[in-house]
């Protein structure tokens, strides 16, 4: 009963040792260690490593305590320790997965769950109110007509593509909401997407244009998005994130239909156009179906035009190919940010 | 006093309170109780509460507070600390904390 428990913090990179042990409690509790994880807070009980968690950003990953020390107030402690370390950490508004069974030993640690891919998963946060407090935000920006559209892009960066996606869209609806994903993981910063998003859709009316939030294709919602090399991307991400989309997004702005161009390279954003349309449109749920509305991805001397070709002739310095497939606007700041002094070594994200 | 950025105050161990507050867009002040007692106690909690918070002048903040059934002194203690960690709160008028 007198057990005298120690909680420490250690990083992955750093406690090989640690690691090893905390990778077994982790296998023996059918979870594997998530390379993601930037730091592990780990309980020893008399010297033995009995609970672990660990944090990637704002996402809790990777929880587990051993199965014999399993219903006393250990859990709570590890959630504390985990929680505190979050806020060290800046990170004060966090995620976690949870198979639907773990739910209760989560709501323990305050967690609320969000949305739920039925028998498999739960995506919960630490806040009772965020979710309600973000959709109430939007339900000001809420418009009137019949058929209301909603487009997720992340520009990276802002393409012919994707004004046609927006140009089209408009057209065909009262109203449409367009997002950008606001998570920095992409080659062009948040900051600069928003702006090239922001001039390239200026001469249409009838379109709002939205900040991202940790609810749409966040690193929370939705990790596979922002690790297209690891070939492990798991669809259940993808459902997680579109039934946040149909159950709070949507109804908040009463969206009917949601927009997407068609993916003809990149795999993961492939996948994600096919589970739109089933958890968006198919799949049961207590929020109305949004109907998915395909857009054939235009295409320049008979090559679909992709933020990806764009990044690759902009580590060449291509501007008179680039000039092709991107508006005057977004052409114009990638001369300005792209002067022959700089290098384009990096190649991250999508879209 | 007003919260100015996000800070966290308490732990999720029973008969203790973790308190959350966060600055608010629109300057007001909002106080959120959940608590494993809130049939039994939840008027005396939200009354510990705001006392605290009226205490410390704070007029504007989330304040989330997640009880595991503290005492009143625990609640108050939690919320002052969390408070003044939220509004980087450098001189204190420590009778303002009885």
């Amino acid at each position: 009963m007198n057990a005298i428990d120690e909680f420490s913090t250690i990083s992955p990179n750093d406690s090989p040792n640690v690691m090893v042990v905390v990778r077994k409690l982790l296998g023996t509790n059918n979870l594997e260690l998530d390379n993601q994880v930037e730091a592990f807070v780990v309980c020893r009980r008399d010297g033995r490593v009995v609970a672990c968690a660990g944090l990637d950003h704002n996402t809790i990953k990777c929880v587990a305590v051993a199965e014999q020390f399993r219903g006393e107030s250990l859990s709570l402690r590890l959630g504390s320790e985990t929680v505190k370390l979050a806020a060290e950490r800046s990170q004060f508004h966090l995620f976690l997965y949870s198979p639907p069974h773990n739910l209760p030993f989560f709501r323990g640690w305050s967690f609320y769950p969000l949305v739920e891919v039925p028998q498999l998963v739960v995506l919960m946060e630490n806040s009772p109110i965020a979710i309600q407090a973000y959709c109430d935000g939007l339900r000001e920006q809420r418009r009137q007509g019949s058929k209301i559209g909603g487009i997720v892009l992340n520009a990276n960066p802002f393409t012919l593509g994707h004004q046609c996606l927006v140009e089209e869209a408009a057209r065909a609806c009262d109203w449409l909401h367009v997002f950008v994903v606001r998570e920095d993981a992409s080659l062009f910063s948040y900051a600069d997407r928003l702006a090239l998003v922001a001039a390239g859709v200026k001469h249409l009316d009838r379109v709002s244009l939205h900040p991202g939030s940790d609810y749409i294709i966040s690193r929370a919602t939705f990790p596979g998005y922002f690790l297209k090399d690891d070939a492990l991307v798991d669809h259940s991400w993808a459902a997680i994130d579109l039934l946040l989309f149909r159950e709070y997004i949507a109804p908040a702005l009463g969206i009917t239909h949601r927009y997407v161009g068609t993916e003809p390279f990149d795999p993961v954003t492939g996948n994600y156009n096919k589970d739109m349309e089933h958890w968006l449109q198919h799949a049961a749920s207590a929020a109305p179906a949004i109907t998915v509305i395909e857009v054939p991805r235009v295409s320049v001397r008979g090559i679909p035009v992709s933020a990806s070709q764009v990044r690759r002739l902009l580590t060449r310095r291509d501007f008179d190919a680039i000039r092709d497939l991107v508006p005057a606007s977004t052409l114009q700041f990638l001369e300005q940010k792209f002067s022959a002094a700089h290098n384009v070594t990096e190649e991250v994200g999508n879209q | 006093m007003k919260v100015i950025k996000e800070a966290i105050a308490g732990t999720l161990e029973s008969s203790d309170v973790l308190v959350k507050v966060a600055p608010t867009e629109k300057g007001t002040r909002e106080v959120v109780l959940r608590s494993e007692v809130i049939k039994q106690f939840g008027e005396q909690i939200k009354q510990v509460v705001t006392d605290a918070l009226d205490k410390l002048s704070v007029s504007a903040g989330s304040i989330v507070i997640e009880d595991k059934g503290a005492l009143d002194c625990v609640i108050r203690a939690r919320v002052q600390a969390a408070v003044l960690r939220g509004c980087s709160s450098e001189e204190l008028d420590w009778r303002r904390l009885s």
